[in-house]
């Protein structure tokens, strides 16, 4: 038995995603899907480790938007289900999302969506607080752990009583951070799915499930809007929006999400708990108006803290100027007034600066001298690393020979790029060949339009990458486009046999799903033959041989061309720990910084395998960090770097 | 001498289309590489002084220093440098059966010098399709397959560094006038090295008054001609004014020059060497005599390899006719005048100090006399 299936009343400390996803297993689901995502990936592996135990069906879809159908399929038939993603995902998800919330659901159904404030680990920091406005659903912020499961447990309930799609939004801070959460128990797991659809359209319960009548808006939109407003009247009453501090407070902070906990260690830290108080929202759209009049209510300033875009107070503030004969009028702090910046996490200090300016207090929270000394010991103490990939990693050996092969070619050839470990072709670590970078698959869609341009003159070679996963998550379309509209470029398929970035999930190219179950895995070339490209297939880490096929495929422009550039991750289980070489620089031969190589491996290269001995003035290997790829001794050109292979090798 | 690195060499040569594509700079380290006849630098080289600036012919040739160095005199006005002799040649019957371009006198000399050992390895330019492509050759048969000129630039040099590398140390380089003065340049050991002994056994410059694009003229000819079909291109000398291409059906396409020139590189327009003055022996067409060489003979290592391979029956040489070289000193003169005034022109000769960099340099009084 997993710790996430333990049915007595225990604590536990729990990551948010963990809290989540027990949570939904106290809220009874039968099915949850998801495409991985930092950080919202661990939800759907918590799932996936007690889908067996619990009767549950788990899987990581090909994409977000097919993994909101999937969910949605077993709500038609009765079932609890959730859907889980990263912010951007809900964009690609986003246009059955609206056609959802028109239907609207049966079995409770809730959407997971992780925002990275920050853009931690994330291209963007794109909001998906917005979708819940823009579709018409519900939207719930946990404020702690705890709140992150049982929150997460009453959103099938809220979901079943409006029959509608309620969302729920964690973000970074709240996803992978742990904290306490006391257990409730575990329902049990005999539910049965029954697609009903013999009664009439009008029958929610019966009838067929459609998005949209045309023309006739009392069937879907009116019943739609119903569904929000009781919401809104089922929020008046949530035990998850809550309110602590003096009865009438100088100044009240309306927040929500991992903000409440920078709003109360601020207070704390100014020592101004009798001067401020916070009204913590869980449930953030549609606003209860009575509670927010209530509060609004025992003072006239207000200061809303919240990450990203001022969603809230911009809802707040429509509540406000609808009530102000009410209440009167109010001063707002937050985004427009500049106290709280609208890019970026949020943290304390920051929540303290604001406070301290509003109060007109002081604080020193940390001490001049010691900001200034642990300045000086950052740069002292931390080696300056630029972004690269890892050792050992295959797109490096990729990236290097594009880089090589578009050089030597001279036409000024450019890569678009794609969303995955290989956006450090942006930068030096890969050798600056991407010069686009969008969306996932968007690189082969741009593409396929610049090869289009020939008409206007444009004749550099153009190129684009992306993963295995993503070829299947969103490049296939573009793929598709480019060939029937005879559009000549390479697409260059970097298939590191997983969703390696986010952990190694499985795609529909590799031969397990999510609960470890054997599935027959597609093969990617066979599909871009099929599509109509010409498709060569070379391994990385052979620099001659993939150059070579480089120059072949990009010197001579005509019809819509795939390489698959196949390899393992350095990670991966395959070759973690398994290195097929033990590497060597012999120091002798090694011509270091002169005249002949001027440390191409360290200077250039950039795998961090490798290390200069500024002394010696020669390279050597770092025996802790290399995984033994053997790439870098096709590139050093003295030979001085040697390969030995391991005998305990499995190849 | 006045050596930077590979940020000048890539600013002044490259960066301002001067590069010859002769390949001095490719493969002596990663970051230079020629492709398809152009050469690029891959990475930035951080060094402020290395071995691609100091071989690179379009950067601080000092020709009063190589001068003196070869011929131990300071460069003068001559059209055709320094040498001993000139006399018209071709390759003895022992070579009949084989495509030359004109006489097959470098093929024969080379051949000969490769089987008597004085030279350890041949660096040639083959050609895969119409692309020429350096070559080194350890085998005196294999000089044959290497006959014919490819009128394209080619980084022949590349496979000199290569050579040298594999530890070769009697190279005999069959070269263009650029390629040979880089070849000087190297062989001075310009960087002072310590361990530098001098790699090469024998330099066979050939006459060039250009060489084009490849990039360029591929897609021409392709235009034109069925590429794989070709057996043979060929300039006949003045007054034809048509660039020749056989094709292996038999049929001949005659491309008037006038067409061409548009295909040659600026880079070319620079050079003021039509005889490949710093080389051992020189090697042309014989005007009026397809089957005959022009040989001019420079060097004591010269002569006693001619002479050799004469005695030996591998060569045939002959007087050269007054006409023929009034006719070449012209020729070579006109080249010499027109780049070396352009050069002057634009501030590329003997400019003072470190600062700034200068193509050429060479005494004021032969630079006088020359563009006159
Ligand atoms: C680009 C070019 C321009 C020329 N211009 C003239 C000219 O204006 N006037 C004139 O009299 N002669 C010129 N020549 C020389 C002439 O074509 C013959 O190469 C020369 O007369 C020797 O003839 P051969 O029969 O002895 O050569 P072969 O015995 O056939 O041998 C030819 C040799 O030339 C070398 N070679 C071929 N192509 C190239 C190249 N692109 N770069 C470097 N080496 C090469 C090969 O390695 C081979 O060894 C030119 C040659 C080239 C390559
Ligand atoms: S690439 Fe080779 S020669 Fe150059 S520094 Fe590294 S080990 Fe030494
Ligand atoms: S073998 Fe070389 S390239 Fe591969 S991980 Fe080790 S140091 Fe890096
Ligand atoms: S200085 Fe040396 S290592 Fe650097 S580019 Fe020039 S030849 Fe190469
Ligand atoms: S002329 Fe020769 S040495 Fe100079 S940059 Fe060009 S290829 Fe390199």
């Amino acid at each position: 038995m997993s710790y996430l299936t333990d049915n007595q009343n225990n604590d536990y400390l729990l990551m948010g995603n963990e809290a989540i996803a027990r949570g939904a297993l106290e809220g009874g689901v039968n099915v949850a899907s998801g495409y991985p995502g930092t950080p919202s990936s661990e939800i759907i592996e918590a799932l996936s480790s007690v889908a067996k135990e619990r009767n549950l069906y788990v899987e990581w879809s090909i994409n977000e938007k097919v993994a909101l159908e999937v969910a949605a399929s077993a709500s038609f038939a009765g079932l609890r289900t959730m859907c889980v993603m990263k912010q951007n995902g809900v964009n690609v998800a986003s246009d059955f999302l609206l056609h959802l919330a028109s239907s609207g659901t049966r079995g409770g159904m809730v959407l997971v969506a992780c925002d990275d404030p920050g853009a931690l680990s994330s291209v963007n920091e794109g909001e998906s607080r917005p979708f819940a406005r823009l579709v018409e659903i519900p939207l719930l912020e946990p404020g702690d752990f705890q709140e992150a499961k049982d929150i997460t447990k009453w959103a099938f309930e809220l979901s079943e009583e409006i029959r509608n799609i309620v969302m729920i939004r964690s973000v970074t801070r709240m996803s992978h951070a742990s904290g306490n959460v006391r257990y409730e128990r575990l329902p049990d797991t005999n539910a049965k799915a029954d697609f009903r659809f013999d009664g009439p359209l009008s029958d929610p319960e019966t009838g067929p499930v459609i998005s949209m009548v045309v023309g006739i808006s009392e069937l879907q939109h009116v019943p739609q809007q119903e569904k929000i407003k009781k919401a809104a009247e089922i929020f008046e009453d949530c035990p998850f929006n809550t309110y602590e501090g003096p009865e009438k407070p100088e100044l009240l902070i309306i927040t929500s999400s991992a903000c409440t906990l920078y709003s109360r260690e601020a207070i704390s830290l100014l020592n101004v708990k009798d001067r401020v108080g916070i009204l913590k929202l869980a449930t953030t759209w549609p606003l209860p108006p009575r509670l927010i009049k209530k509060y609004l209510s025992v003072t006239d300033r207000i200061l809303v803290v919240e990450e990203v875009l001022p969603i809230l107070e911009e809802n707040i503030k429509i509540l406000a100027a609808e009530m102000a004969h009410e209440i009167g009028p109010k001063t707002f702090y937050g985004k427009n007034a500049g106290n709280i910046p609208s890019v970026g996490e949020l943290n304390p200090d920051i929540v303290v600066s604001a406070l301290s300016t509003i109060l007109d207090v002081r604080v020193e929270s940390v001490s001049e001298s010691f900001v200034k000394e642990a300045a000086a010991l950052i740069e002292t103490g931390i080696p300056v690393r630029g972004l690269t990939m890892c050792p050992g990693c295959p797109h490096r050996a990729s990236l290097w020979s594009i880089h090589n092969a578009l050089e030597m070619d001279g036409r000024k050839g450019f890569v678009c790029g794609d969303i995955g470990c290989y956006v450090a072709g942006l930068w030096p670590g890969g050798f600056n060949t991407v010069k686009t970078l969008h969306s996932m698959g968007s690189g082969s869609g741009i593409a396929g339009g610049f090869g289009k341009l020939r008409q206007f003159g444009m004749d550099q070679p153009v190129l684009s990458i992306c993963g295995d996963s993503t070829f299947f998550h969103a490049a296939m379309p573009a793929l598709a486009n480019a060939i029937h509209h005879k559009s000549p470029f390479t697409m260059i398929i970097l298939d590191n046999r997983g969703a390696a970035m986010t952990g190694f999930q499985p795609h529909p190219g590799t031969p397990v799903n999510a609960m470890g179950e054997a599935v027959p895995s597609l093969d990617i070339a066979e599909i871009c033959r099929a599509m109509g490209a010409t498709v060569e297939i070379r391994n990385p880490f052979d620099i001659e041989e993939t150059q070579q096929t480089l120059h072949h495929l990009i010197e001579h422009q005509e019809g819509t061309k795939v390489l698959i550039l196949s390899q393992a991750c350095a990670l991966s289980p395959e070759r973690k720990d398994n290195p097929k070489y033990r590497m060597k620089v012999d120091e002798e031969i090694c011509i270091g910084g002169n005249c002949g190589c001027n440390r191409l491996c360290t200077r250039i290269f950039g795998c961090p395998g490798l290390l200069w001995d500024e002394e010696k003035g020669v390279s050597k290997i770092n025996d802790i960090m290399c995984t033994g790829c053997g790439v870098c001794a096709d590139i050093c050109p003295a030979g001085a770097i040697k390969r030995e292979e391991v005998a305990e090798y499995v190849g | 001498m006045n050596i930077s690195g590979p940020n000048e060499l890539l600013e002044n040569v490259i960066n301002r289309n001067l590069c010859t594509g002769c390949g001095a700079c490719v493969d002596l380290c990663p970051y230079f590489k020629s492709y398809r006849g152009k050469t690029t630098m891959l990475f930035p080289c951080t060094l402020p002084q290395g071995r691609c600036f100091a071989y690179c012919p379009r950067l601080e040739v000092d020709l009063d220093y190589l001068s003196g160095k070869y011929f131990e005199k300071p460069y003068n006005s001559d059209p055709l440098g320094f040498y001993k002799s000139i006399v018209t040649s071709r390759a003895s019957e022992k070579f009949t059966g084989n495509s030359f371009q004109a006489g097959g006198t470098v093929s024969a000399i080379m051949y000969f010098a490769l089987e008597r050992g004085y030279i350890d390895g041949a660096v040639l330019t083959g050609q895969e399709g119409i692309l020429p492509t350096p070559r080194i050759v350890m085998n005196p048969e294999d000089v044959l397959s290497c006959g014919s000129s490819k009128y394209t630039a080619a980084p022949t040099l590349s496979a000199v560094n290569r050579a040298i590398e594999e530890g070769l140390n009697r190279i005999g380089i069959v070269s263009t006038p650029c390629q040979a003065l880089s070849t000087a340049m190297l062989r001075a050991n310009p960087l002072e090295e310590k361990d530098f002994t001098d790699p090469v056994g024998l330099v066979v410059g050939i006459f060039c008054t250009w060489a084009l694009d490849f990039r360029a003229f591929e897609p021409f000819i392709a235009s034109r001609v069925d590429i794989n079909t070709i057996t043979k291109t060929d300039i006949p000398p003045p007054p034809a004014e048509v660039m020749e291409v056989y094709t292996s059906d038999g049929s001949k396409l005659q491309i008037p020059l006038e067409e061409i020139r548009n295909l040659v590189p600026d880079a070319c327009s620079y050079c003021m060497d039509m005889t490949s003055e710093f080389s051992d022996i020189s090697v042309g067409v014989l005007e009026g005599d397809p089957g005959r060489n022009t040989l001019i003979i420079r060097t004591e290592r010269g002569k006693m390899i001619v002479d050799e391979a004469v005695r030996e029956g591998y060569l045939i040489v002959d007087d050269m006719p007054e006409i023929n070289l009034e006719h070449l000193k012209w020729a070579a003169g006109n080249k010499k005048k027109k780049a070396l005034l352009k050069a002057h022109k634009e501030g590329m000769v003997n400019n003072p100090g470190k600062d700034k960099i200068s193509y050429i340099r060479l005494n004021n009084e032969t630079l006088e006399e020359i563009i006159a």
